[in-house]
């Protein structure tokens, strides 16, 4: 098998701190090829490097095993390296074949032979993208679609994905993957970033484990699996204690809380009723338009319910109706939100900024906040939810994803709640991280406080919870206690 | 501001004029558990268990009967007739060899022990036309739950659709028949538990709530927002206590407390077994289109459909919440329990929609 990209010896350092340090590594034509680590393992910049969008502090890379410098992005498209980033590069108002086309349209533009040469690529790729669409209208897996098509069209030899499928849905995923296996027949190779450890197990060839910055293992994905991947990631065993059965069953429950009574919004919350229990964790489980979300936001007055007859909100034993989340966080509810780029936090602020701007919102508003304050605090909730950064100073752009999640948790909780809700808090969350964020999570259950957690990963919702209600359709329809659910049946309940 | 916030409320079905109901989650998840339970006796609209000394005794009609669990095991266990009332009994409280005996009549009529035969028909001279609860507080203290001031028990549905709110809860020393009015402006008082720190627990059906009424009088909320109408509360062994649901909450009927003009004139012109109220019995009328609506499917009774009838029953723990339930849903004929009480065997339910009343093993057994 011929090597077509090569790393000797690369070192990445930023400001002095190495990012990555002396990484060897090679990937063969036409394979798929894994790279998996925990948050700040370095696996973003070692293909970031590949991609051209950053340089090495030190060693060579070699493509087709020449050695290269790519300076730019388009330094390696030139050369046949494509990076499908997480958040995707394209622009919404404009339609599929203009994004296709897009930074290489000739001087005078024919439009009518830019949508026939975009049909004709998705034709070839078996895309069901409909070229005309603006991409605004298109759903997740479809602007990959696009941007894959964009790869391809560059001719690249080398596709880089980073996170592909943190938010697809399950059919999506499936997509994603048949189109993967059409790549590697054509002869592209792959390199496919992710969390979710039996995807790699999945669809690579061989999985390059990562930690600290170096890498820990590449192999075969046959002679791996689950347990002995996370064993490298993170470099204890935390498989059994991630999703072991601990929890719940001894915490004692308190009293009712929140009571929701035939909830109503559009058509995707609809009659929805159920209760939320001081001192116990209540799973929400459901397929992605469910309503799940969307009832979340509701009674965290993040949306608005149906004006006429949209049901009853109790909030320890009052009707409540919040027009502005403001209102809910100084009740005492707080909404872990799902999105936490667009919705989490503040990009350009600093992680006490952020803590500061939340604790404000739930207290009376004040002319001055002495930053001491402010820093004390990020001081204070760093340490407590072991948040890895310098100090609070630092920008939450620049923490990994799960040290991005406990800010996200930490603005929350530094408005002293008696309600969280939690909307898929691990996701895009590595393994270290998630074990964290579980246990924080129970220990807020145990010192009392209602907890809705809403999540799609069933083994999360299974060992977190102390109950669970199953919503279909913009309804509970289902509900199971800790004892006597599992995987099937609350599936079963999801679907039916 | 108040008037207009009802008004907007009104106009846009919020607030208090939100028509919905709790739903029968978390501890009060549905099960068979009541109606799987096993039919110890059968008697028509059995209600009030109390234990004497000898035994178990409840009320149907007019009459008591007490519960013979000496048969052998295996075979029916009988009713033994006790005592015949004037008019049928509503009220029964017990303590060693003495009854307290509420009647549909009016008055409270004491049998046996010292103070036998004493017949007690108004409180500070004030009638008692509507005795739905007794008590005894110690052996000559004597707690009344007086329902509505403007009707009598069995007219419990007219109180309901009347938006009553004039029940009394009084305790009167039999011995010096002196009374002392402990709360008035109850939403009928249905079940009262004394506890140990010498105050009381009482269920407010029409508000779907418990209160506690302490030593000072205080009234404090322990339980609100229950999706069924509370009626009698019995105490458990493992501390806390057993409270009987009688009837569920639905829209339909909450619509309809909310409409005064419909109300009025459907009480008005249409049967009482017909209104849009709750029921303790399963119809199954087909002149009662609603009781199934669109979720009979294939002439079988969906267990979730809306009845307006549901046999429900709630263990609460020393702090008053619920830990664990039993019913009987919509497809069942366990409905209507008003009074349960737990026995070395399990606990018993009466249950007027079967006219049975019945034994759920305890749950370690079950």
């Amino acid at each position: 098998m011929s090597t077509i990209l090569e790393l000797r010896g690369v070192t990445k350092q930023y400001r002095g701190v190495a990012a990555i340090t002396n990484i060897d590594f090679a990937l063969w034509t036409g394979e798929v090829h894994a790279i998996v680590g925990e948050n700040g393992a370095g696996k973003s910049t070692l293909t970031k490097i590949m991609a051209g969008v950053t340089t090495p502090s030190g060693g060579e890379v070699l493509f087709d095993g020449k050695p290269v410098a790519f300076a730019t992005p388009r330094d390696a498209l030139h050369a046949g390296v494509a990076m499908v980033f997480q958040e995707n590069s394209l622009v919404p108002s404009m339609t599929v074949a203009q994004n296709v086309f897009l930074g290489d349209e000739k001087f005078f533009n024919r439009m009518r032979g830019v949508y026939i040469a975009a049909q004709q690529l998705m034709g070839s790729l078996n895309f069901g993208v409909d070229p005309w669409a603006t991409v605004a209208t298109l759903g997740a897996a479809k602007k990959q679609m696009v941007e894959i098509a964009r790869a391809v069209r560059q001719q690249a030899r080398v596709i880089i994905f980073d996170e592909p499928t943190a938010s697809l849905t399950p059919e999506e995923i499936q997509l994603f993957f048949a189109l993967i296996d059409r790549l590697k027949r054509r002869g592209v190779s792959i390199i496919f970033i992710s969390h979710a450890i039996e995807e790699a197990l999945r669809i690579a060839d061989r999985i390059t484990v990562m930690r600290d910055g170096a890498v820990i293992t590449c192999e075969e994905s046959v002679k791996l699996d689950r347990e002995s991947i996370i064993r490298a990631m993170v470099g204890r065993n935390l498989s059994t204690a991630l999703y072991s059965k601990e929890a719940a069953s001894a915490r004692r429950v308190g009293p009712q809380i929140l009571s929701v009574q035939d909830l109503s919004m559009g058509n995707i919350v609809r009659n929805n009723s159920f209760s939320i229990y001081g001192g116990q964790i209540t799973g929400m489980f459901g397929l992605i338009g469910s309503g799940r979300t969307e009832t979340a936001k509701i009674i965290a007055g993040v949306l608005k319910r149906r004006f006429f007859h949209g049901g009853e909100v109790l909030y320890e034993g009052r009707s409540v109706r919040y027009g502005i989340p403001r209102r809910a966080i100084q009740d005492g509810i707080v909404y872990v939100t799902e999105d936490r780029k667009l919705e989490g936090f503040f990009g350009a602020m600093s992680i006490a900024e952020n803590l500061q701007v939340a604790r404000l919102a739930a207290n009376r508003p004040v002319l001055f906040v002495p930053m001491n304050a402010a820093k004390d605090l990020a001081r204070q909730w760093i340490e407590q939810l072991q948040i890895r950064a310098i100090n609070g100073d630092a920008h939450v752009t620049e923490l990994s994803g799960g040290n991005q999640q406990k800010v996200v948790i930490a603005r929350s909780l530094v408005q002293r709640p008696k309600l969280v809700i939690f909307d898929e808090p691990t996701r895009g969350v590595d393994v270290g991280d998630i074990a964290e964020i579980h246990a924080l999570i129970r220990r807020l259950a145990d010192e009392g406080l209602g907890i809705l957690l809403i999540s799609s990963y069933l083994p999360e919702v299974l060992n977190l919870s102390d109950r669970i209600l199953v919503s279909q359709r913009g309804r509970i329809v289902e509900e199971f206690s800790a004892a006597d659910a599992d995987e099937e049946s609350i599936m079963y309940a999801a679907v039916h | 501001m108040s008037a207009l916030s009802r008004f907007i409320d009104h106009f846009r079905g919020s607030g208090d004029y939100s028509v919905s109901v709790p739903p029968f989650d978390g501890a009060l998840r549905p099960n068979e558990r009541l109606e799987t339970a096993l039919a110890i006796v059968h008697a028509p609209e059995p209600d009030n268990l109390v234990t004497l000394a000898d035994g178990v005794v409840f009320s149907s009609a007019d009459s008591l009967f007490r519960i013979d669990f000496g048969s052998p095991a295996g075979s029916h266990t009988p009713a033994v007739p006790l005592h015949r009332l004037p008019s049928t009994v509503t009220a029964l409280a017990s303590r060693d060899e003495t009854l307290a005996i509420g009647l549909e009549k009016g008055g409270v009529v004491i049998l046996g022990g010292h103070h036998d035969g004493m017949i007690i028909s108004a409180l500070d001279g004030i009638a008692i036309n509507c005795p739905t609860a007794l008590a005894f507080q110690d052996a000559d203290a004597l707690l009344i739950a007086n329902g509505s001031a403007s009707h009598p028990p069995s007219r419990w549905k007219s109180d309901l659709l009347d938006g009553g709110a004039s029940g009394t809860v009084s305790r009167i020393d039999l011995a010096t028949r002196r009374s002392t009015r402990l709360a008035a402006n109850l939403a009928f008082p249905l079940g009262l538990l004394p506890l140990g720190d010498g105050g009381l627990l009482v269920s407010e059906s029409w508000r779907h709530r418990l209160v506690r009424i302490d030593v000072s009088g205080q009234i404090s909320r322990v339980l609100e927002n229950l999706p069924a109408y509370p009626g009698r509360l019995a105490p458990c062994r493992e501390g806390g206590a057993w409270l009987a649901l009688f009837a569920p909450r639905r829209r339909l009927v909450e619509f309809v407390l909310r409409e005064p003009a419909y109300r009025q004139r459907m009480m008005r012109e249409i049967p009482s077994e017909y209104w849009v109220a709750p029921t303790l019995r399963p119809m199954m009328s087909f002149l009662e289109p609603l009781q199934g609506g669109m979720l009979k499917q294939l002439a079988r009774l969906k267990p979730w459909a809306p009845s307006r009838s549901y046999g429900l029953v709630v263990r609460l723990d020393a702090n008053f919440l619920p830990v664990e339930s039993l019913h009987s849903r919509a497809d069942g004929c366990r409905h209507g329990v008003r009074s349960v009480l737990e026995v070395s065997a399990g606990l018993l339910a009466a249950s007027v929609g079967a006219d049975a009343v019945v034994l759920v093993p305890p749950p370690r057994e079950h």
